[in-house]
């Protein structure tokens, strides 16, 4: 157990601080009609969160557990999580003003869709932040729940046919498998007695009752909710919502399904398989994760060689390294270590790829890889960073996701050797596909009416500082971050 | 005597949840649905009874003004204004779907769902029910081809395992019930408003009119 609270006030506020300024952000959307007061007020409120999840995962790696109350609490996983978010929210909020004041220039949009977009983003990050630092359950769900919610019209963003469909279809498949996660979440209350109505049930409570859940009611729900949160996750066979929301959604917003709302969904799977574990032991969940992971890699990479849409091809990516990240979890020990890991490098990696896409998209004013030629002279900074991106998801060495690649694998292959071999010439796979389109893309003769040169500096920027960041944490990982993925790898 | 008359509410609602699969009128899978949230709603208004709480009170009238009077004016003004007298068709045809009906309410009562029947604890018919209620609400959402008709099958679903949590004993606190009925009533505008532009978009609420994201 992790040692009791010693600055649970301070790290309260750090919670709310982090929690209120979207939503305070969010606020001002709704009301101003200024453009920069919005792009000003989504800013500020991004730097805070970021400052605010730092001093929190500081704060966890030195002392455990803070705030243990029934509402908040924020254990190493919340830690790392909030953090992702923290960090692809920041990125992501810089570079969505410099995007959609191109967007606006283009006449792409007008001002409503603007005040909608930073309206509807902030509210985004409010829920992950609320989903990921709170200790109930049900107000988990809720917040997941509130993530479709707010997403939903950002889906649809750009109002055509193709996103309509692609933004329906993510709220009926989110809603159907978050309402069968509600049902699996539901039945994990049956280990807590109670007199009469319900008392407030955080995980904690539930993680010391796990003893008295009926393993065959454990088994179920635990089903249930891996389908429900698998959904949002993105697993395959529940995967089919991605690759529509995420080739639709501006790619700011792509960025952070990716890189944030996987990790959100994520922690709270891992939070009921370390209860369904200690009821039925690890290898009931171990067995699903690895079915499922396996499953997602080798779908995700043949899907991936026959892609034509470059925003699509970063979706199938996503569901790739969710697969890894299930295959980590399930194989447990040094797997759930380098799984761990694997969710921060996932997270800067595919936020780099998606603002660079969105670069490509700005330039090209298409999505389709076959209309992208050249890049490499038309948007030079840009192409380096999606090469970059690309070399990062892959798993080239010595960049991190090489190696928790490299150990997920390893993990896995005395227990599980079919599944490892299986997901690693997946792997490979996926590697030539997108080395494949990645090459297409970027050499070349560029089109004549394409002009040279990036659009703004402010669309470079953010990726260029998570580039640094992710080579920092390659290279020289801090003594922090590994207290906090070692505590997760030991819980979940 | 109270027993009996949540058995009447559970078939009620149970009873909704087959006939939405029958019903070709929009107006009438509304009605239906309204139908099965004031049963619903009552369960719940005798739950708060029963255990004299004022809070659980609140949870059972919220309830009833979210689902059976916000949600079904939400869907009447969106038939209303779109002139969608009749919903979109379904896949297999009635006779067919009467009888994956019929199975899957012969399913709750297997052994496959024992264990979580036997969380009844005296109501295990009431929950079997509920449990029939969820799966055939879900086979609404596969089988019909109409916007209109997934949202209801969706809600109808959310119906189904707020009644399992009743009869299980597994309601959550009254604050947290709150939420989650904040929760449908946001779903229900976001659904609602969506559909009104799909039907701008298609000129139909068909989903398999939605073909574009195909490549």
């Amino acid at each position: 157990m992790s040692p009791p609270c010693s600055a649970s006030k301070n790290n309260m506020s750090l919670i709310f601080l982090a929690i209120a300024s979207p939503c305070i952000a969010s606020c001002i959307a709704l009301i101003t009609k200024r453009r920069a007061v919005m792009e000003a007020a989504t800013m500020i409120a991004s730097v805070v969160v970021l400052a605010s999840a730092a001093l929190l995962a500081f704060n966890v790696a030195k002392d455990g557990v803070y705030s243990r109350s029934v509402y908040f609490s924020v254990d190493a996983l919340g830690a790392l999580v909030i953090a992702t978010i923290a960090v692809v929210g920041c990125a992501a909020a810089f570079y969505s003003v410099a995007y959609i004041r191109e967007e606006a220039e283009k006449k792409v949009i007008g001002s409503s869709r603007t005040r909608q977009y930073f309206l509807f983003f902030n509210l985004f990050v409010g829920a992950m932040l609320f989903a990921a630092s709170t200790a109930n359950p049900i107000l988990t769900w809720i917040a997941i729940e509130a993530t479709t919610l707010s997403t939903a019209f950002l889906i649809s963003f750009y109002n055509k046919p193709s996103a309509m469909e692609a933004a329906w279809k993510y709220l009926i498949i989110n809603s159907v498998g978050l309402l069968l996660g509600f049902f699996g979440t539901l039945l994990y209350f049956t280990s807590v007695e109670t007199g009469g109505s319900m008392p407030l049930v955080d995980w904690g409570l539930l993680s010391s009752h796990a003893g008295a859940l009926d393993p065959v009611i454990a088994k179920i729900a635990f089903i249930f909710v891996l389908i429900g949160y698998g959904t949002k996750i993105g697993l395959a066979p529940m995967h089919t919502w991605k690759p529509d929301a995420y080739g639709k959604a501006p790619t700011p917003i792509a960025a952070l399904f990716s890189g944030a709302l996987l990790n959100v969904a994520l922690a709270a799977m891992l939070r009921f398989k370390s209860i369904t574990d200690s009821a039925v032991g690890t290898e009931f969940t171990g067995q699903l994760l690895v079915a499922l992971g396996v499953l997602s890699v080798v779908v995700a990479a043949f899907i991936m060689f026959a892609q034509k849409n470059y925003k699509r091809l970063l979706a199938y990516s996503s569901i790739e390294h969710a697969g890894m990240m299930a295959l980590g979890f399930g194989f447990g020990g040094i797997g759930a270590l380098a799984a761990a890991l694997h969710m921060v490098y996932h997270s800067l990696a595919k936020a780099i790829l998606f603002f660079a896409a969105g670069n490509i998209f700005l330039k090209y004013s298409s999505t389709k890889i076959r209309h992208v030629r050249g890049a490499l002279r038309a948007i030079p900074a840009t192409s380096a960073l999606f090469i970059f991106g690309f070399l990062a998801a892959s798993g080239i060495p010595p960049l991190g996701l090489f190696l928790t690649k490299a150990h997920i694998a390893a993990a896995g292959m005395a227990a599980h050797p079919v599944a490892v071999i299986v997901a690693v010439l997946s792997l490979i796979v996926a590697f030539v596909a997108f080395l494949k389109h990645t090459h297409a893309m970027m050499f070349g003769e560029k089109p004549e009416e394409i002009a040279q040169g990036e659009s703004s500096a402010w669309l470079i920027i953010p990726s260029f500082v998570l580039v640094v960041l992710f080579v920092y944490l390659s290279v020289h990982p801090p003594a922090y971050l590994y207290t906090l993925v070692s505590a997760v790898a030991a819980s979940y | 005597m109270e027993h009996l008359f949540v058995q009447l509410l559970i078939v009620i609602m149970f009873l909704a949840a087959v006939f939405l699969h029958v019903v070709k009128k929009n107006s009438t899978a509304a009605v239906l649905y309204c139908a099965q949230s004031a049963a619903m709603a009552t369960i719940l208004l005798a739950a708060s009874i029963e255990a004299d709480s004022r809070p659980l009170l609140f949870v059972a009238l919220a309830t009833f003004a979210v689902k059976t009077l916000i949600a079904p004016l939400f869907f009447a003004h969106l038939i209303k204004r779109h002139q969608l007298k009749f919903s979109a068709s379904t896949y297999l045809s009635v006779p067919l779907t009467l009888i994956a009906v019929a199975a899957l309410t012969a399913l709750t009562r297997s052994h496959i769902f024992a264990p979580l029947v036997a969380l009844g604890n005296g109501r295990e018919g009431m929950l079997s029910l509920a449990l029939a209620m969820m799966l055939i609400s879900l086979f609404l959402i596969v089988n019909r081809k109409g916007a209109i008709s997934q949202m209801i099958g969706i809600l109808s679903l959310e119906n189904s395992i707020v009644a399992f949590a009743v009869f299980a004993g597994l309601e959550q606190a009254p604050g947290l019930q709150m939420g989650i009925m904040f929760d449908i009533l946001v779903w229900v505008v976001v659904a609602t408003v969506f559909t009104s532009m799909m039907y701008k978009q298609f000129g139909s609420l068909d989903v398999t009119a939605m073909q574009r994201l195909k490549e």
